[in-house]
């Protein structure tokens, strides 16, 4: 069986503007803080444990772009389910850009992250023929019910080729 | 010595070093964190918007954090975190093998932020690949440590 290229998804058409979906939880351990700040944010606060406490954070924090890889592991995971019903294989783009990324609190080990997504804007606009923009503003929250996190970004969609024009 | 805050200027330029992405790395950052096809599976990123195997824009943006904090390390420049993205543009996608470097720039500092101690800086940041095409482009706000003032006595 060939592998599909895509994750299935909804027609641009068909994702309506205004949903909103929360989508997921994780908890984040000490070890894999220290795992990914080792590989890509090699600061104490990110990767030793005894450092970080002489360090503002005063413990160990999770690296901001750790909460954004988690945000799309937990996306990829949902994203089938808002196609569910879906009958034929639709395609779903890249990511054209972010604004307004903001990391607004520390994420410790034991903290558990749930991310929440809604559509805010689907531009008039036609990428390469066939790709629509799906504006979405996602946040995320710890179990205290803080804002840690939140963005903007812009997904490519696969617009109906039968929609009208 | 220790490069504070203080020590900062918006203007300064400087270059990162540089990073090779292995095929492995793409693979193992795919299936931790972005487990679409195109980031997993060469057959299907030769059919998809990407054309080629491709690593995740968030295996990028990390990329991006890994260059500069070398970078600032080595001007010994005290990093305390990194507080926004005001705007971010993925431009290419980033294949097997190529090698990323950034340029960085200071446009902006201010004596406040979220973490008692530390005051920020703005930065614009390209990444490019080894033909010198930018991959992603960047505005970001980062925490620097402040000099403390002398002790009066």
């Amino acid at each position: 069986m060939q592998t599909r290229p895509y994750i299935r998804s909804r027609w641009f058409e068909d994702i309506p503007l205004g949903e909103f979906h929360v989508f997921g939880s994780h908890t984040f351990s000490e070890l894999e803080i220290i795992e990914f700040g080792r590989k890509y944010d090699p600061e104490v606060y990110h990767t030793d444990p005894e450092a970080a406490l002489d360090t503002p954070y005063r413990g160990l924090v999770a690296p901001g772009w750790q909460l954004t890889a988690m945000w799309m592991k937990l996306m990829v995971g949902y994203m089938e389910n808002f196609a569910r019903g879906v009958q034929d294989g639709r395609r779903n783009g890249a990511g054209m850009g972010l604004q307004d990324l903001e990391w607004f609190l520390p994420v410790r080990p034991g903290h558990t992250i749930t991310y929440t997504y809604e559509v805010i804007d689907k531009p008039d606009r036609v990428i390469r023929d066939c790709w629509g923009i799906i504006k979405s503003r996602n946040e995320a929250f710890n179990q205290y019910n803080e804002r840690v996190m939140g963005f903007t970004i812009d997904i490519l969609a696969e617009r109906n080729p039968e929609s009208p024009k | 010595m220790t490069r504070y805050w203080q020590d900062i200027q918006p203007g300064e330029q400087f270059e990162t070093g540089e990073l090779k992405l292995s095929k492995q790395d793409i693979l193992e950052f795919a299936a931790e964190f972005d487990p679409q096809p195109y980031h997993l599976d060469s057959d299907a990123a030769a059919d998809s918007i990407f054309g080629g195997l491709c690593a995740s824009g968030w295996q990028v943006a990390a990329l991006m954090m890994r260059l500069l904090t070398d970078a600032l390390h080595q001007q010994a420049v005290p990093v305390a975190g990194l507080a926004a993205v005001p705007a971010m543009r993925w431009k290419m996608p980033v294949f097997v093998d190529d090698t990323l470097s950034a340029r960085v720039m200071v446009t902006g500092s201010e004596a406040t932020s979220r973490l008692s101690g530390a005051g920020s800086l703005d930065l614009d940041v390209v990444v490019f690949n080894q033909h010198s095409k930018p991959v992603i482009e960047l505005s970001t706000r980062l925490l620097v440590a402040m000099q403390e003032p002398a002790n009066a006595d």
